[in-house]
Parts: structure tokens; sequence; C-alpha cells
């Protein structure tokens, strides 16, 4: 199913007399196509699990609508949306067993007995938890139990599947494990589903299509590697990406941009203060100490060996972090104890922000 | 050498004279796998005085210093009476001195069949009795403590002023309130006539709720269950406060997702409050229900309060804590029955609340 968000809005009133109001999430308008799996990025109190509830109909917009292909579903109450919602801590009916849990839903649709246990049973398949039904949620490890939160939202057959936070409640490797089944599942039943989380690593590696927020406001929305590559803004680009991106305060003029007293790079943009940022695999040691232009010098403080790759820590007077992080690959040869490093740059990791709207400049 | 069984350095040093015994020494592996021998010192500790020995005994029974306040009171006040108690059902026609004739079964025997040779109070009408308003009131106020509790939980202006009114009737002497609801549904003889009480003026009857047998009341309706409709309400009406006290503060522990999720699966009202609500609060529920069913079997107050001292006409409203304390106080108090009456009780008791654990143990959920 097709979901479009437009100009939807969402204003808390202030909890205190005479305080300010809170616009959670503010005019966003989103097209979602059928069969896409979305994920929705972003620091917390970004407004990413206000846009999941207001989806869900648990929550109502202040303005704005929500259409379900081409229905307005706005003010639909939730259970007539057609949604399977996922919550973060699961919400599993401590009381009832795993069977009792999936088919919850199937009960309340009055559903016949017999449809009803080889649907809850067929839900169960999917996830793979078919001989964990006798059991109570307690007795299940996290996994089990977010595996059992995801049947008992398709065992009635949704046309949207929304998961608030998925996997944040499980330990790094069963996180990596469930991602993929998400994915997995996602794409066996081929039902639109949204997803909230703020681990921008999580959302590239399984999301179709990927929408970064910040305060409410969508910052922007395309494939992962499509926003990796060619963020919008500097808070984009610092949000995406392990280690993060590098970021130096640095100026055009006379056609180069300089970061303190070297030109990096040439551009033909006119003078004016910019940020660079620079990806930490965009950096090319430079052996050759007779090659002067489009060069980066920084102090190096440590290399950790990463196996695959050398991870140089360094500093540099214009970073506006404390360390810089250049990745490069571990064959390299790097000079023992030196104090500098020099490096040239690859262009498409380099990327110029305008120093006061913090936009990209392209 | 001293032989002195006692003294252990002696005994020592006797193993090492036999040359038939064998000193084990422990042996460990050291890091490459190889048994090695452990050189060890045998040590028993420092000669001990027979004053130093009592000290550290002392010492090491310091627990039972701490417990101590509390088991003494509970020596005396608990099990001292209840063993009596076991003991004296025993004495045969025990009386207010101590007399006794000789040990057997005849109290039991005199309370079952009622030839205790005192007027009223028949155990087996104040047994019913009891059972019948601990069964109807205590599930009766559980329920409506449940629903009340849920509506409070869902309304947000004025919780607190609701909360508090709920709760008053907790502060009140029962027996006040026994005399108050008997005030409400008395029927009083006036100057110029009959004054049928309010009950009876709002209902537009002329019902005898307190079954007192008032023959001048002309017109009056008998029914012979009315008095303990009367009995009932009171006790359901005195018995929530508590319960919603409790299970109000179980349901605002509730996570507010359980509720979210169930909206979103299409749950209605009435499935949320049975299928997800009541079972999500069990633990309270059946906590009320079991100490509700023991504070009933002991009922006294209430039926005094609205019935009086006689428990309605010759203890026709009678409890089991109002028979044994009938033959306690009565004329010629009559020990010996009301320690086997309790005793009786005592396990009654004990037997429902065994059946109310294992009927609420399937049904509760712990988290």
């Amino acid at each position: 199913m097709k979901i479009s968000i437009q100009n939807l809005t969402k204003i808390f009133p202030s909890r205190t007399k005479g305080g300010k109001e809170v616009r959670a999430v503010d005019d966003m308008s989103i097209e979602i196509p059928s069969g896409k799996l979305v994920g929705l990025l972003g620091p917390s109190g970004c407004g990413k699990s206000t846009t999941l509830f207001m989806l869900s109909g648990l929550e109502s917009p202040s303005s704005g609508k929500i259409l379900f292909d081409e229905q307005d579903v706005t003010t639909l109450a939730p259970e007539k949306r057609g949604i399977g919602l996922v919550f973060q801590n699961y919400a599993l009916y401590p009381h009832m067993t795993v069977e009792q849990n999936i088919r919850f839903p199937l009960d309340n649709m009055r559903i016949k007995k017999e449809e009803g246990n080889a649907r809850a049973l067929d839900a169960a398949r999917l996830v793979q938890i078919e001989d964990l039904l006798a059991r109570k949620p307690n007795e299940l490890s996290g996994g089990q139990q977010q595996r059992v939160a995801i049947a008992r939202a398709l065992v009635k057959m949704p046309n949207v599947l929304l998961l608030d936070e998925p996997l944040s409640n499980l330990d790094a490797r069963l996180r990596l494990q469930t991602r993929e089944e998400i994915k997995r599942i996602q794409r066996e039943t081929g039902i639109t589903t949204v997803f909230v989380t703020h681990d921008q690593e999580e959302a590239m590696s399984i999301c179709d299509i990927m929408v970064v927020m910040k305060l409410g406001v969508v910052q922007q929305i395309g494939e992962p590697q499509t926003i990796y590559d060619d963020p919008a803004n500097l808070f984009v680009a610092n949000f995406l990406g392990t280690p993060p991106i590098n970021i130096f305060k640095g100026t055009i003029k006379g056609g180069k941009v300089y970061i303190g007293f070297e030109a990096i790079m040439k551009t033909d943009l006119p003078d004016q203060d910019v940020y660079v940022g620079i990806r930490p695999e965009g950096f090319i040691y430079e052996d050759n100490n007779r090659v002067r232009t489009n060069i980066l010098t920084l102090d190096v403080d440590h290399i950790e060996v990463m196996g695959r790759d050398k991870s140089i820590v360094a500093t540099h007077e214009s970073s506006t972090k404390p360390t810089v992080r250049c990745i490069i690959d571990s064959d390299v040869a790097l000079p023992k104890d030196a104090d500098k490093l020099r490096f040239t740059l690859k262009p498409n990791k380099v990327f110029l922000f305008n120093a006061e709207t913090e936009e990209r400049i392209r | 050498m001293a032989k002195n069984p006692q003294d252990v350095s002696v005994e020592l040093e006797q193993t090492t004279e036999e040359p038939t015994r064998k000193v084990r020494t422990p042996k460990f592996r050291n890091r490459n796998g190889k048994q090695v021998e452990a050189d060890l010192v045998l040590n028993n500790g420092p000669q001990l005085s027979t004053g130093e020995k009592i000290k550290r005994f002392i010492k090491s029974q310091n627990g039972w210093m701490f417990m101590a306040p509390a088991l003494i009171l509970m020596i005396l006040f608990s099990f001292y009476p209840i063993i009596t108690a076991f003991i004296n059902a025993f004495k045969n026609d025990l009386d207010m001195n101590g007399v006794y004739n000789g040990w057997g079964f005849d109290n039991f025997v005199h309370v079952f069949r009622g030839d205790t040779g005192m007027a009223g109070a028949n155990f087996w009408q104040c047994l019913v009795n009891t059972l019948v308003f601990t069964l109807v009131s205590v599930p009766l106020s559980t329920l409506l403590a449940l629903l009340i509790s849920v509506a409070l939980n869902s309304i947000k202006a004025l919780q607190k002023a609701y909360q508090t009114i709920l709760f008053l009737p907790y502060l009140t002497n029962s027996l006040a309130m026994g005399a108050v609801f008997a005030t409400f549904f008395s029927v009083i003889r006036t100057g110029s006539g009959t004054n049928w009480g309010i009950i009876n003026s709002l209902l537009g009857t002329q019902i005898d709720w307190m079954g007192l047998g008032n023959t001048w009341a002309l017109g009056a309706i008998n029914i012979p269950w009315a008095k303990y409709i009367v009995l009932i309400i009171y006790e359901v009406w005195t018995g929530l406060p508590f319960k919603i006290l409790i299970l109000f503060s179980a349901l605002q522990s509730i996570n507010k997702q359980y509720y979210d999720a169930a909206k979103v699966d299409g749950a209605s009202r009435s499935t949320i409050l049975w299928k997800i609500t009541a079972p999500m609060i069990s633990p309270q529920i059946s906590y009320l229900l079991v100490t509700g069913i023991m504070g009933g079997m002991k009922q006294y107050t209430a039926v005094v309060g609205l019935f009086g001292a006689n428990m309605g006409v010759a203890y026709d409203m009678g409890t089991m804590v109002g028979y044994i304390y009938r033959y306690v106080e009565g004329g010629t108090p009559k020990y010996g029955y009301a320690y086997a009456a309790s005793l009786i009780l005592f396990f009654i008791i004990m037997i429902i609340t065994f059946i109310n654990n294992k009927v609420t143990k399937r049904h509760t959920t712990y988290k």
C-alpha cells in the first residue's frame, strides 16, 4: 500500500503555563511507494516516533493529512487502518502464551478458530518461532520476544507494518541477525514497512528508502547510499557514517578551498567561509614530499590497526571535532613515529557547506 | 602425655603416633598437569578457654538476638494462645474457672449438636450465615472495586478528589457505620404512626429490612432474606475503599503500551478490561480475595453494628466469631465450647484459604 504524508504537523502543548509548545513534527510531506522498507532516522527527540504513532492512529495530527493509497485515514481509528505495530519493548501480554498473543488480533476480529489457528501458525513459521507457541513471554529471550511481536503484527495481514525502534532492546549480535530477519520478512510478505531508528548503520543496512529527520523537520529523503554520497546539509553528513565525517572550518579564496594555510582543492565557487566535510575514507596518504599542491597535513596522535584497514587518529587546528579520523588500506606503508602525515583527498568524499546555513554548496 | 579426648592438639599427636593410619596430604596439579603435594600445616587455631568458647558461641548466635524481640512477642501473643486453644478445646465442658470433665471430643459434639445449654446461637446457623456473607460480599465488592478503579483510572479531572471520597469510609469506625446503615433501613415507631425509614421511602416499599419482627408496624412486608441484603450491602460498601486503593495503584503501574497495542489490535473495551487489565493486576485481585475471605470469615463488628449485640433476633444473624464470643461473655461462660468453635473456624479458614490459593494461582500471572 502506498502511503502519502501531506504537510503533517504535530504540536504538543507546553506542560508548564506560559511555556513553549513543542513542534514534534513540522510540516512533513513524504510519499512512500508500495512494498518498500522505509526507515525514519534521526537523533532522539526528532519526531520520528511521533510520526510513526500518527501513522498508526495512536496519536492524532495537529494538521496535515495521511493517505493510505487514495484513502484519507487521518482521523481513522487505529484498528480500522489495517496496520500492524511493533512496539519498542514489544508490549507482549505477559499472562498469555505466545500463541494467545499472536491470536489476540484475530480473536478481536472474530475469526473462526480453525482459520485463526492456521494463520497464527503461518505467522509463527514466518518468524521461525513455531516451536515456542506454548511458552509465556517471560520464558523467551529478547530476540524471541521481538519475533513474537512481529508475528502478532503480521497475523492480521496488515497493509502497513510499523516498527518502533525494533532493534534497540537487543544485544549487538542479535541486532545484526534481526535486521536481516526484518529485511527478509519484509521482502517475503511485500508489506509496506516503516520503521523508526536512531542508529544510522541499522537504517543504512536494510532500508530501501531512508528519511533523515531533525527537530521535527525532514532533512533528506532517498536511498541510503545516495544520501551518504550526496548529503543535503551538514547535519545529514554528520549523522551518517561510522566513524563520522570530519568537519573543518575552511575558506574559499581565489578559486581554491583552504583549510588553515593549505589549499586542498580547486573550486569555481565565489570567495566565502565554508565548512569542509571529509569522509574518513576520503584520505590518500602522500609519501612524496615533492608534491606541494592539494595537500592536507595532519598531526598524528596514534594509529589503530583494525586488520582490514588502518585508522589514523589525528588532530588539526581547524577541525571542529577534537580528533580527525582517516581510514586507509592496511597495505599502505606508513612511516613509523611520524608526527605529521600528508594526505591528498578524494574529491567525491569532500563536501562543502555554507558556514551560516550549513546547507550543502554544490 | 595428657589423654584428654576433648583436647584437639592431643588427638592430632595420636594420629601421628599410629603408623597404620595414613594422613592424607591433599594433592594438587601444577601448571604442567603434574601432581604435586602441597605443603600443608594443620592449624586448628588457638587453644580456647571455656569462657572464651562461651563468648564465641554467644557471638555466633547473633542472628537470634536480632530476631528475639519479634520472636518473643510472637511466642507470647500468637503461638501460646493458639496452642492453648488447641489444648483447651479438648478439655470437656471447660468452664470459666478452669474446671473440666476429663479429655475428649465432648465440646465438639455439643457444639455440633447444639445442646450447649445456652439459648440462641446455633452453630450451624452461624456457620451458614458466615459463609453466605463472605462468599457473596467479598467477590461482589472486589468486582465493584475493580470497575470503580478502572473508571477512576480513566478520568482525569477530579481524580484525586474522587479517590479521597471513596477512601473516606475506610477511616470511619465500623460500628458507627453500622449504626448509620441501621438507621437507613430501620422501621421506627413514632408518635403519629410508623416511620418507614429512608430506604423504604426511596423505594416506596414497606419492607421490614432489619427483620426485627416489628409486629406493631402495620402493613410491614416480612422478607426473610431482606436482612441478609442489608448486611451484604454494608459489607460491600465498607470493603470497597481498601480494595479500590489497592487496585487503583495497581492499575496505574500498568504500562500504557499494552493498551496501545490492544487498541491497534482492535480489542473492544470489555476485551481490554477482562483480557488485559484484569489479568495484569491478577496478583492484587487474588490478594484481595484471599485476605477478604479470611477477614469475612472472622466478621463480627458489622453484625453487631447493624443488628445489635444479640445479632438480630436470638442470633439469627450470628457469625462464627459471634458464636464464639457468646460462650465467652454469656451468663455462665463455657470456654470449652468457645475453644472448640474457634478451632473449627481455624480449620475452615485454613481449608478455604488453601482452596483459594490453588484456584487463584492458576489464574494469576506474576511478572
